[in-house]
């Protein structure tokens, strides 16, 4: 009895953590169905009496989260591409050619990135993207999303490039491929787990930014997800069941990535935090 | 091996042979200025202008008076960064940083490290468990506080829902400035725990399985394999999770700004929500600047102290 009693108490433990993890969001996903928020304060807990798919459909027309969900998709896919890109290219420069004393050198500076707290830059930057004429446009999102993932980015495939040997360049050489096309035929196809790795880590951290977006942007057709999700929030504050659908739209997507993706996800955001 | 021998002098001619020349084919290629500059600059120019050119910036502007639109520019020394650090609702924000660093230190350190050494233990369901709690870290902030902020309602909130079961007042969970912050650091605790979960499950992993066998051998109990064995050697990662932490914690905004917006009266503002007030909504960027230039300050001296008092005489145990 004792010894079952032992063993069960680290589920019964970890059972409790999940259930605080989950019931928030089982709290809204039952509130979304319900009729109105007397609904929902009479029977928080409660399944809905019946299931108002209305909150969904005014919510979608109301929340306009196709707009933003479009915008927030295209905002984070381009920008995390050019960012592995630009990263890829500085990385196989300072990995793989000779230039020793200066690569070592442009490597550190980089490292330096890491340290430099981004939000307390938000300021400069804002001025940054005033002098640049790209301020409520979606190039003011784009460009410091490209340039804040850099040192992240150059510091795993740096990484990641090191460990290939050095053999298939002079290989390569001898075949008569340029360097470019070494960086491109050869070393690019090689560091595909590091690039998968880097654009998870990138497209999460674009997806979910909200300081930059939240400031930059003030045309609403232009917002993204999480700017506006709060921009929702505060026009229909008063009807919880509209708003509880908004947040099961913004919400899903990102689930079902990760339900795909987990083990990759996890595997790149705790190895960028770990390096960082 | 012997067999080769007579051509084994031949062969290494022709290999230094064809390294010499790859050799050199690879150096004028690899050596390329033009196109290693080609390759480095992009990244480069970005680098400098949001890290550096920000940087320098604002240490420059903190020192004048400038509103961030006029033409009109004063320098006046350090009179920003005195006027911060005798301004009394600047310390209240520093205060509520402070805050966000002792729960996660006192409360969230705590529990990531026992909820890893269970997650460890079970057999059953770790996959799940580990999915599960990883799960809030994906999520964007700004979603979270609303959902939380939903959660924390006074009205129709689940909060209060359960203090009205168990037949206690309702709270004002985020409208009074007693429990403001409170809620917030919840909020953010419920988001982040389990990412340093997941950290710290992995250092317990990869601990080889003969170290715990051989003390339970021993008749060491689980306890005291815990204590002894598991506990020395994951230090260096809960020091690693306690540094992300402090970081964090100096950064945090978003879930401010979107649940409270540093209400009610100033009481959940910290350092970034205070600049930002100052810098956007008040044009007094100079001022704003000398803040961030603080703030960064700060996160410098916070992480040096961490390292030098702390970090260091935890010892690396190797195995």
């Amino acid at each position: 009895m004792m010894r079952a009693l032992k063993k069960s108490i680290n589920h019964i433990v970890l059972m409790g953590y999940l259930l605080i993890i989950l019931f928030p969001f089982l709290f809204v996903v039952f509130s979304s169905f319900k009729l109105n928020n007397s609904e929902i304060a009479l029977s928080p807990f409660g399944l809905p009496e019946h299931f108002v798919w209305d909150n969904y459909v005014t919510a979608w027309v109301n929340a306009k989260i196709n707009v933003y969900f479009l915008n927030s998709l295209y905002i984070a896919v381009l920008s995390s591409c050019i960012t592995i890109l630009i990263g890829a290219m500085m990385s196989f420069a300072v990995t793989r050619m000779r230039f020793g004393k200066i690569s070592l050198l442009l490597f550190q500076l980089i490292l330096l990135g890491m340290l430099i707290p981004n939000t307390s830059l938000m300021l400069p930057i804002y001025l940054l993207m005033q002098k640049m004429n790209v301020l409520n446009t979606h190039l003011a999102l784009i460009i410091p999303y490209v340039a804040n993932a850099i040192p992240f980015t150059v510091i795993i495939m740096a990484q990641f490039m090191k460990s290939i040997p050095s053999e298939i360049e002079e290989a390569a050489v001898v075949d008569g491929l340029s360097v470019g096309g070494i960086f491109a035929k050869m070393v690019l196809p090689l560091t595909i787990p590091a690039i998968v790795t880097v654009f998870i880590v990138n497209f999460l951290g674009n997806w979910n930014e909200f300081l930059l977006s939240n400031y930059f942007i003030s045309n609403d057709e232009l917002r993204t997800l999480p700017t506006g999700m709060v921009q929702f929030r505060d026009a229909y504050q008063s009807n919880y069941a509209q708003m509880s659908a908004g947040i099961v739209y913004s919400v899903v997507p990102v689930m079902v990535i990760y339900a795909v993706l987990q083990k990759k996800i996890i595997e790149g955001v705790t190895a960028g935090s770990v390096k960082g | 091996m012997t067999g080769g021998a007579p051509f084994h002098f031949l062969t290494r001619r022709f290999t230094i042979f064809l390294e010499d020349g790859a050799d050199t084919v690879m150096n004028k290629a690899m050596r390329n200025p033009y196109i290693y500059a080609l390759f480095v600059i992009p990244a480069l120019v970005l680098f400098v202008m949001f890290f550096i050119y920000p940087l320098i910036n604002a240490v420059y502007y903190s020192l004048t008076n400038w509103n961030g639109v006029s033409d009109h520019l004063k320098f006046w020394g350090i009179k920003n960064y005195t006027k911060a650090l005798t301004d009394e609702t600047f310390w209240n924000a520093v205060k509520n940083n402070g805050y966000f660093i002792l729960f996660s230190c006192f409360i969230q350190v705590p529990i990531i490290v026992i909820s890893s050494l269970m997650i460890a233990n079970v057999k059953r369901f770790k996959s799940l468990y580990k999915t599960a709690v990883f799960m809030p870290t994906v999520m964007s902030t700004a979603v979270i506080g609303i959902l939380w902020g939903f959660i924390y309602n006074y009205d129709v909130g689940l909060f209060n829902k359960i203090l009205g079961f168990f037949g206690a007042e309702a709270i004002d969970w985020l409208g009074d400035p007693k429990f403001a912050m409170l809620s917030i650091l919840i909020t953010n605790g419920w988001q982040w725990t389990g990412f340093y979960i997941i950290m710290v499950l992995a250092a317990i992993l990869s601990i080889p399985k003969d170290l715990d066998e051989a003390a339970e051998i021993d008749g060491a109990t689980g306890y005291q394999r815990a204590m002894k064995i598991t506990m020395p050697l994951i230090m260096p990662v809960v020091s690693v999770v306690i540094m992300l932490s402090i970081a964090g914690a100096m950064k945090a905004a978003d879930i401010i700004i979107v649940m409270t917006k540093g209400g009610p009266a100033g009481s959940t503002d910290v350092m970034a929500t205070y600049m930002i007030k100052y810098a956007i909504t008040n044009f007094k960027y100079g001022y704003g600047n000398a803040i961030s230039v603080i703030i960064f300050v700060f996160t410098m001296i916070l992480t040096v102290l961490y390292q030098v008092l702390i970090a260091r005489r935890s010892e690396r145990i190797e195995y």
